[in-house]
């Protein structure tokens, strides 16, 4: 494969939790461990020849795994905030840490954020009654995460899905809050048609941007109409359909965006995280993947 | 001490009654049985009379607590149930495995004794055999374990209740509803030494608070697994038995105090915390004693 271009995950992957594990831990007494979870999806990335891997946020959704550590938020059937948002410890560390002891030398690890907007969106506020106060301090506290994390992780992806639904004149801001500082490179990921914000996207301050361009092919109409100014993390593979997409399939869909993006693609991925697919469908998608991403640029 | 300005159920099998209000019916204790090895029914019976004897001189009401470790042990504890318990006595069945809690559901029904037992628990490692075989053969109270491997915080605790905490397809309440069990009594889910186990005892004035409902736990398991301990080991059985008071300092309503061989100490203990709590709580916010209260007892 070209070597700039490197496949990747979004971030969350598809687990079995067996609950009855859980409570054998709970009636032994024993310490309550997620590793084996973790261990799972990993597992599975590399099987599948990723290159670029996350933990596979198996602990929650991607919402809970956030608001469930931070000051301020308490999660019921949606996460309430009933104080001022603050960061208290690390959320995601510890997780990373554990997987980057059981990553081969030559994998990368990417360390996934939910960002403040998609947070603040989620969530029911009983305290600010300020929607934009409320994504700005949890962009402080992600900020705050980003600095732990970047001592473990090779890029920091802000997973943002929110921006395709409604994009604040705040955006940027909250996204330079998160990065500020951050010596590892960023990557900005909005799924969903983001057809009619390309051009704010190409200005925000991040490394590299990814989209669900399988799902939504259009998108590569719509990029054509802009300057690439960015690099591009190439979905391509659903993550919302459970049919597996062929390896030349993938491979028609990696040509067709060559032809748009040319080299500024340097990752090919999943459209999004693939925590609601059945498991085996989640790896022979993965699978796909890095056969049609060898196939294509060898 | 305090009140709480949820209304507080109360519920009661076979006249023992779990809830209210700080200070108004003295903490319900269960102490276990059959936790190692076979089944000792001839031990076990005279720790049992003990046990009985110590809650009518105390006031505290006692509930045994069979743990049920293998399928061929079913029968023989449930006969031990039928002669040596008194007729109507309550009494809670500990089983970890689902399999051998559907065998036991369907022993109690065969013996009619569904109507004096509680089912010791219902979790998140709930199947849907289990489900069935509560709806079929239900007891008439359980006990929800708040134990959340996702969030060790009252809140964690509270979202396991409401939701299951995506481990489940629902929360724990909505599963005793759907099985028709009434009667429930939450616990706190105390958690391995060093593991947040605090917050079992920091859940109980939460959940009674948010819901009104009976709380406890069983906090001498924090205890019995220390290792910290093994360095003070002349003080590891007081520090069992006081951790306890706990229970009811914080509004807490029952204790699951491990083997049934520390009643000895655990039901003066406690008596004596439910007299103290009493004392203030009638002073301060008016709250009677109930005529079984440990209080009662104190002028006798």
């Amino acid at each position: 494969m070209k070597p700039t271009v490197k496949t990747c995950v979004i971030g969350s992957y598809p687990v079995t939790i067996d609950s009855m594990d859980f409570i054998h831990q709970y009636y032994n007494q024993k310490e309550i461990t997620w590793n084996p979870y973790i261990s799972s999806a990993v597992k599975d990335m590399l099987d599948a020849g990723i290159h670029s891997i996350s933990d596979g946020q198996t602990r929650d959704p991607f919402i809970q795994i956030f608001t469930r550590k931070l000051q301020g938020c308490r999660v019921r059937d949606r996460t309430e905030i009933v104080d001022k948002i603050a960061y208290k410890n690390p959320i995601t560390v510890n997780d990373q840490h554990y997987v980057k002891n059981m990553l081969p030398k030559d994998k990368e690890l990417i360390g996934v954020l939910t960002g403040p907007y998609t947070l603040s969106q989620s969530c029911i506020d009983k305290y600010y009654n300020d929607e934009k106060q409320v994504a700005f301090d949890f962009a402080y506290a992600l900020h705050e995460e980003a600095k732990a994390l970047q001592h473990y992780v090779d890029m920091i992806s802000i997973d943002e899905p929110f921006f395709s639904n409604n994009f604040p004149e705040y955006a940027q801001d909250l996204i330079e809050i998160i990065i500020k500082n951050i010596r590892c490179p960023i990557r900005l990921h909005v799924c969903g048609d983001v057809s009619s914000i390309i051009a704010d996207l190409l200005e925000m301050p991040v490394d590299i941007l990814s989209h669900e361009f399988k799902a939504s092919p259009k998108l590569l109409d719509a990029f054509k109409q802009y300057s690439i100014t960015k690099k591009i993390c190439l979905g391509c593979v659903r993550s919302d359909d459970l049919s597996i997409e062929s390896v030349e399939e993938i491979a028609r869909h990696i040509k067709k965006a060559q032809d748009v993006f040319g080299d500024y693609i340097v990752q090919i991925a999943p459209d999004c995280g693939q925590r609601l697919l059945p498991r085996d469908i989640a790896f022979m998608k993965l699978k796909n993947l890095v056969t049609a991403g060898e196939t294509y640029y060898g | 001490m305090f009140t709480f300005t949820k209304d507080q159920h109360i519920v009661d099998i076979s006249g023992y009654a779990f809830g209210g209000q700080p200070g108004k019916f003295p903490t319900v204790l269960f102490g276990g049985l059959f936790f190692k090895g076979q089944p000792d029914y001839q031990t076990a019976a005279k720790a049992l009379k003990h046990m009985l004897q110590l809650s009518e001189k105390t006031g505290n009401p006692a509930i045994p607590d069979f743990f049920i470790k293998k399928e061929e042990y079913i029968q023989g504890i449930i006969q031990f149930i039928i002669d040596t318990l008194p007729k109507n006595h309550p009494f809670s069945i500990d089983v970890i495995e689902p399999s051998i809690k559907i065998k036991t559901l369907e022993a109690l029904n065969d013996h009619n004794l569904l109507c004096r037992a509680i089912y010791n628990s219902i979790h998140v490692g709930i199947t849907d055999e289990e489900r069935d075989a509560l709806k079929h053969n239900t007891p008439e109270m359980a006990i929800l374990v708040a134990f959340n491997p996702k969030d060790k915080s009252p809140d964690g605790k509270i979202e396991v209740l409401e939701n299951g905490a995506h481990l489940i397809d629902t929360g724990l309440f909505d599963i005793a509803k759907k099985v028709g069990i009434q009667k429930i009594l939450v616990d706190t889910a105390a958690l391995a030494p060093g593991d947040n186990s605090g917050a079992a005892i920091a859940a109980i004035p939460v959940i009674k608070e948010e819901y009104g409902l009976p709380t406890g736990c069983a906090i001498h398991n924090v205890v019995e697994k220390s290792r910290w301990l093994n360095d003070f080991s002349s003080a590891r059985k007081t520090v069992d038995i006081s951790s306890n008071v706990n229970i009811p300092l914080f509004g807490g309503d029952y204790a699951i105090y491990g083997s049934i061989d520390n009643s000895d100490m655990i039901f003066p203990v406690i008596a004596w915390q439910d007299i103290l709590i009493s004392e203030y709580t009638e002073n301060y916010f008016g709250i009677k004693p109930d005529t079984t209260h440990p209080r009662r007892k104190l002028s006798q």
